[in-house]
């Protein structure tokens, strides 16, 4: 940013003198932004960068000790870091139900805490599980949705882990005429489906 | 291959990853890792209610090892001959 501005300010000086006296300026400024954006970085979108690179590190090597094939992708989305391992073989890591998955994203989670310092969010998804169990939800909660309206009754849900329930909270939210709660305690904590008055 | 994938998932949550020894054991009563960590890690491994080591013991069922034990071992308690264990409080 500061390199693109000095030369414009000092277009028409002699270039000899002007390299000599430009580099101290120049470096000074680009501290100055590092400074700053170090500081940003440690509260948005850096940190979760970095907890992301943390966490390949570490199911990286996890794939290699058990030996499986698997690509694994990192992105930012909605304030979380969403780590996901791509790969033909890999329901052995994902288990019945997704609870290979989820202890792995506990794990996981633990070692991005270790390394930072602070308590992560990060999101693990391993051969679109969450993505496809997401699409169950929302259609789930469309169609309960549909008959709390249709019998003016309330619905009460199976168990399910955070994630789940909070996909279906967020499915029921943008229906007009319902809202959704949760009860019951961990792990039979389930979403509760009523109109909304 | 299973003590391997225990200690490299266990060395990433502790402070003292060079502390962290995982055997396996299979005798009469059974197979069985046994992972002893410094004293200072012993919650990070076992979490709180025991979530920690529930995942572990999820994560290595899931890759081969289902039947194979997961035991965290308080190393200060084992062979110790101290008399101090009563202000340690109850183990979770």
């Amino acid at each position: 940013m500061s390199e693109s501005e000095n030369p414009d300010i000092t277009a028409d000086d002699a270039p000899a003198d002007t390299a000599v006296e430009l580099d101290e300026p120049a470096e000074l400024d680009a501290d100055a932004n590092d400074t700053d954006e170090d500081d940003n970085e440690d509260t948005s979108g850096g940190l979760l960068v970095r907890e992301g690179d943390i966490a390949a590190d570490y199911l990286e090597r996890l794939l290699d000790i058990v030996d499986y094939d698997g690509d694994i992708d990192l992105d930012v989305e909605n304030d979380r870091a969403v780590v996901a391992i791509v790969g033909s073989d890999l329901l052995a890591l994902v288990g019945a139900d997704g609870s290979t998955l989820e202890a792995l994203q506990e794990l996981t989670r633990l070692a991005v805490q270790q390394k930072t310092g602070n308590r992560s969010r990060l999101m693990l998804d391993i051969s679109n599980f969450r993505a496809q169990r997401r699409t169950d939800l929302q259609d789930l909660a469309a169609s309960t949705a549909a008959s709390v309206l249709a019998d003016k009754e309330p619905a009460r849900l199976a168990p399910m882990n955070p994630f789940e329930r909070k996909v279906v909270h967020d499915a029921i939210g943008a229906i007009a005429g319902v809202r959704s709660e949760s009860e019951g305690e961990e792990p039979n904590r389930r979403v509760l489906v009523l109109l909304d008055d | 291959m299973l003590e391997e994938v225990l200690e490299h998932l266990v060395r990433g949550i502790v402070d003292n990853p060079d502390d962290v020894q995982v055997e396996y054991v299979d005798n009469r009563r059974g197979q069985r890792l046994e992972v002893r960590v410094h004293p200072d890690d012993l919650g990070r491994v076992i979490g709180r209610n025991g979530r920690t080591a529930k995942a572990l013991r999820t994560v290595i069922s899931g890759v081969g090892g289902s039947g194979v034990r997961v035991d965290v071992i308080d190393v200060d308690r084992v062979g110790s001959d101290h008399g101090d264990r009563g202000d340690r409080g109850p183990r979770r």
